[in-house]
């Protein structure tokens, strides 16, 4: 004759199951990317939510900290030609542009002293100054279709941004940094800065701006991984 | 049979009781935070506080996630439970006026200072230290948030003076629950002995 299983075992071996569930998943990615995805749209929604158009508040100058900008690279850093270098912004827009480095520097300069945040968990404060990256979309006209934004490397590195982020007045495409042209090791010729994104968000060497109504299987090299997509501070 | 069972009990100290919702807080409390812990961990890994990337790592047992992409989903997935029960827990106990009753007061401090009588002092002693780890709670979410959404929250993370000083915060955190785990354990079990720690799991 077997014993009913009281109300207290079933929970004390309910305890031991999920702590033993819990200690053979840790080391391992087992459920990592699950778990990612089950909860990525509630955490997209309130990053999205908190998202607003309004400048950031910039540090002065002096806060400035040169050293503790780490360079990441995915793969190879690509050598680019200056002379030979076009920005193209292309897709759903009346205006197909291809820019020039010469093209870019004749925008009005904007300039940001900002906190750069790694994924990784370090940040340092940098200044960045290039061309609001509105200011290119106001030539190329997106059409009332658009919600994202792709960016393509010259490394073969992509990425892609909800519209609204990229709008942001803070948004630049970068060729000078503290003061200084942007170093290769740095993105240059011109690189995606931005204080409202993670660091894996400001692709580096940007070629193409492809603008769209859908996103693509293919997000961005890291969100491919089981980075989360939209990424923002 | 109600009369006899009430009878017999009443020769034994009373068994201690917990309210469910006390009951349902300690858990989703516990196995959320100890999801943050070992996700946080993994997370510190990619660039650790103390020394950067030359500096000390964490062995992968303790870690949770497999990389950093797997940490951050872990952590931002289990932040909701930590968080979100915090809360209702925290308006529970002030609705209920709870906060009187099952936390620590004046009267316990002054029990530590002059009591004479051992149980009493063991008794504040236990009251104190859970009463003072939930400052602790809602620092970490403050420190969280300061770095999770530093712009978006910017007011919050100025508070903390710089990115050094609010990672480290963060993560002190990490030996503060794990001491507190094994003293709130032992000094549960020298007030109520097991009877008391069964109490507030089943």
């Amino acid at each position: 004759m077997s014993k009913p299983i009281s109300r207290r075992q079933l929970l004390q071996w309910s305890g031991l199951y999920s702590a033993s569930l819990l200690l053979s998943s840790c080391g391992s990615s087992l459920g990592s990317s699950e778990v990612g995805q089950a909860f990525e749209p509630l955490n997209q929604a309130t990053q999205a939510l908190l998202l607003s158009q309004k400048p950031v508040s910039e540090y002065p100058l002096s806060a400035i900290e040169p050293d503790k900008l780490l360079i990441n690279t995915f793969d190879q850093t690509p050598q680019i030609d200056p002379t030979k270098y076009r920005l193209q912004i292309e897709g759903e827009v009346n205006h197909p542009l291809q820019l020039s480095l010469t093209d870019l520097q004749e925008f009005p300069l904007a300039s940001m002293v900002i906190q750069h945040v790694c994924v990784e968990g370090w940040a340092a404060i940098v200044q960045w100054s290039g061309v609001r990256l509105r200011e290119l979309f106001r030539l190329a006209q997106p059409k009332s279709s658009v919600r994202y934004v792709y960016f393509k490397s010259a490394d073969g590195y992509y990425e892609s941004w909800d519209l609204a982020s990229a709008m942001h007045p803070q948004t630049l495409m970068a060729y000078q940094k503290n003061g200084q042209p942007l170093s290769v090791d740095n993105g240059a010729p011109l690189r995606l800065a931005s204080p409202i994104k993670l660091g894996y968000k400001q692709s580096k060497w940007v070629t193409q701006i492809l603008l769209t109504h859908q996103l693509m299987p293919s997000k961005g090299y890291w969100e491919d991984q089981g980075y989360e997509w939209f990424g923002g501070l | 049979m109600t009369s006899t069972t009430s009878a017999k009990r009443r020769k034994s100290p009373p068994i201690p009781t917990q309210a469910l919702l006390a009951k349902i807080f300690h858990w989703t409390n516990l196995i959320s935070l100890f999801v943050m812990l070992f996700s946080g961990l993994q997370i510190y890994n990619a660039n650790p506080v103390f020394g950067g990337r030359e500096g000390w790592h964490f062995p992968s047992f303790l870690t949770l996630g497999g990389w950093l992409g797997g940490g951050r989903s872990w952590h931002f997935a289990a932040m909701w439970f930590y968080a979100l029960n915090l809360l209702w827990y925290g308006l529970y106990v002030l609705i209920s006026r709870r906060w009187q009753k099952r936390f620590a007061s004046d009267s316990d401090v002054k029990a530590l200072r002059v009591s004479q009588n051992a149980k009493r002092k063991n008794y504040a002693l236990h009251r104190i230290v859970y009463t003072a780890i939930v400052p602790v709670l809602v620092l970490s979410i403050a420190s969280g948030l300061s770095m999770y959404k530093p712009v978006q929250f910017h007011w919050l993370s100025s508070l903390f003076v710089n990115w050094q000083i609010l990672r480290t915060i963060h993560f002190i955190a990490v030996p503060t629950f794990i001491l507190f785990t094994f003293i709130h354990s032992f000094l549960a079990l020298r007030v109520g002995s097991i009877r008391l720690i069964r109490s507030m799991f089943i």
